[in-house]
């Protein structure tokens, strides 16, 4: 169980987490969904005890990562797939670290073989490929067996069956009941792997529920009407509550009614209505919908950078 | 690729490996970093970079080279000297101090390349993104800066003193040659090896510290060149009394005096020197070890 609370990090003048508190529990598959520079890295740096936060805390099984007696037995942790020597091989970058905590070389074998580096153990890590790097990184987290585990997007740079065997484990070591805290700014990838969501903005914690509330949460009762008397529709809606959006002349977007009370209000009013859409929110775009405040770096759209 | 012909053909799954935990069933009886199993995860990763292990062949390469070299300049130096009968019994006299230095001739290389070394050790945790392995396996850090220091130093101490030795050996027939003799057994000569090795390793030190602070290695290299190779240099050019006694304090000057049979005029004294030369060590030391201590990885 990883407990944060009020965990703030200051870089000079620049607010990379801002008083996140979150608890991540055992026994399933925690995704830390958020764009880029949203602080989710920065956050697993401070579990890991490598950033110190500016203030507030944060512990891992009730103690912080350093008071820990033997961490790596504790927390195994993908942080960067390149925290590695460049000129180290792969298998000797993970004697080392299992020589800190007396780890047999026969476990680091076993890694090996279970992240399916075999062949490329003994070359230099520095010339493996983005996802070899994954592989490593994975492996190293595994090497004390740990009861939690922390993933900085772990399937960045994988090939398809990579990102299927990155699954497959999480839930694999969820299913143990051990914990998972994965990391990734690809919602798609969540939606398919995690439980339970904590989406982060601009170091601040947007939603914190499990994946299946979050979608239909956003996706509450969104309905896409097109008709030909926009305006006489619209104000029959807004009286009864609901708001409404015109992306286009003869189309409203009516979020807070059910498609039946629409038409319903529509026939009342003898208004014509060619078209009544129930529109259901993929997981993607009920990500867009909490972080369209909180993206730090929009990007333009290619007429809006023609200006 | 969901599917499940997919994932059943995949061949790393992971459920085989995890079923049979076999090691890990004694967990509290395996506890986590000592200090001898981080001095063994340094000495690990110490050995298995072909750099590190280059640049200490070519350290005993420059100082048994240099070695020879200053043999053969010595015992030439000797003869145009015996030649001239008039300088003949001063110059011998020296001739003969000469030889007993001819085996740490090096020094100079040896701790530009031992002292580099010391900055790479530590600043390549920094720019390869090592650091934060290291720091995660060992949270409260220390441990690991101080296996990594004793590894640099040990190291450091034992490849001069083997190349100051293996030098020597090279160096006693060439002076043989030339009818002079290079006891290699005389206190003199011991002693020469013993502070020129501990010297050696002081520089390896100043270079880890510097690597630390600064988790760059141009940067760290540079600051050891200047301190060791500018300063003297410089102190020496800019002119008034200030300079000249500065001088004296930089570390590169206090291996004279120490190793020196007699008072070397204008140096400090003996104990003096060891003095300097440990604060010169200690400062860096604790320094990078509070930093390192206290900032982000």
């Amino acid at each position: 169980m990883i407990e944060a609370n009020g965990l703030t990090k200051i870089y000079g003048a620049k607010t990379a987490v801002a008083g996140v508190s979150f608890t991540v529990r055992a026994g399933q598959v925690t995704g830390f969904l958020g764009p880029n520079g949203a602080g989710k890295s920065t956050t697993m740096r401070m579990i890991m005890g490598l950033d110190r936060p500016t203030s507030g805390s944060v512990t891992v099984n009730g103690l912080r990562y350093a008071q820990h007696k033997a961490p790596l037995r504790e927390v195994g942790a993908l942080l960067d797939a390149k925290a590695v020597h460049t000129s180290r091989s792969a298998y000797n970058h993970l004697l080392a670290m299992a020589a800190t905590h007396g780890i047999p070389k026969a476990r680091v074998h076993e890694v090996i073989g279970m992240t399916g580096l075999d062949a490329v153990a003994r070359k230099k890590a520095g010339g493996f490929s983005l996802g070899m790097g994954q592989r490593l990184g994975i492996a190293a987290a595994l090497l004390g067996d740990p009861q939690t585990l922390i993933l900085d997007e772990p399937v960045n740079g994988l090939d398809p069956e990579g990102v299927v065997w990155v699954r497959n484990l999480v839930r694999y070591l969820a299913g143990q009941g051990r914990t998972v805290f994965l990391s990734s700014h690809l919602m798609s990838e969540m939606a398919q792997t995690a439980d339970h969501l904590i989406v982060i903005g601009r170091g601040r914690v947007i939603a914190d529920a499990p994946i299946r509330d979050i979608i239909t949460g956003s996706g509450q009762s969104r309905v896409r009407v097109r008709t030909d008397q926009p305006d006489t529709l619209r104000q029959l809606l807004a009286a009864r509550g609901a708001s409404i959006e015109v992306p286009e002349p003869e189309m409203l977007e009516v979020t807070g009614l059910q498609a039946k009370t629409i038409a319903a209000l529509a026939l009342e009013n003898q208004v014509l209505i060619y078209e009544l859409t129930p529109l259901v929110a993929s997981l993607e775009e009920a990500y867009m919908e909490l972080t369209k405040d909180d993206v730090e770096y929009h990007s333009l759209s290619a007429a809006e950078a023609g200006n | 690729m969901s599917s499940p012909t997919a994932e059943s053909t995949s061949p790393h799954e992971p459920a085989p490996s995890f079923s049979a935990p076999v090691h890990f069933g004694g967990r509290r009886s395996q506890p986590g970093p000592t200090f001898f199993r981080v001095l063994n995860s340094e000495i690990i990763k110490f050995r298995s970079l072909l750099s590190t292990l280059i640049l200490l062949a070519s350290t005993a390469v420059v100082m048994v080279g240099f070695g020879a070299l200053s043999a053969w300049g010595t015992g030439q130096f000797t003869d145009a000297a015996t030649r001239d009968p008039q300088a003949g019994g001063r110059m011998a006299a020296q001739g003969g101090d000469l030889a007993v230095s001819a085996p740490t001739s090096g020094i100079a290389f040896a701790q530009l390349i031992l002292g580099s070394l010391g900055v790479l050790l530590m600043s390549s945790e920094f720019t390869t993104g090592m650091a934060r392995s290291t720091f995660a396996a060992v949270p409260k850090r220390l441990p690991a800066f101080a296996a990594k220091l004793v590894v640099v130093m040990v190291t450091s101490f034992a490849v001069t003193a083997v190349s100051i030795w293996v030098a020597g050996m090279v160096a006693v027939p060439i002076l043989d040659n030339y009818g002079l003799k290079l006891d290699l057994g005389s206190s003199q000569s011991a002693k020469l090896l013993l502070v020129n090795s501990i010297y050696v390793a002081a520089v390896a030190a100043i270079g880890m510290a510097l690597g630390t602070l600064l988790r760059n290695s141009a940067g760290g290299i540079m600051s050891l060149v200047g301190i060791f190779f500018v300063a003297p240099i410089a102190f020496q050019l800019i002119p008034g009394d200030f300079f000249k006694e500065a001088r004296k304090y930089l570390p590169g000057n206090t291996v004279d005096p120490v190793a020196a049979a007699q008072h070397v005029p204008d140096t400090l004294e003996a104990w003096q020197a060891g003095l300097v030369l440990g604060a010169w060590v200690v400062i860096p030391v604790l320094l990078a070890a509070v930093l390192l201590k206290r900032r982000d990885v």
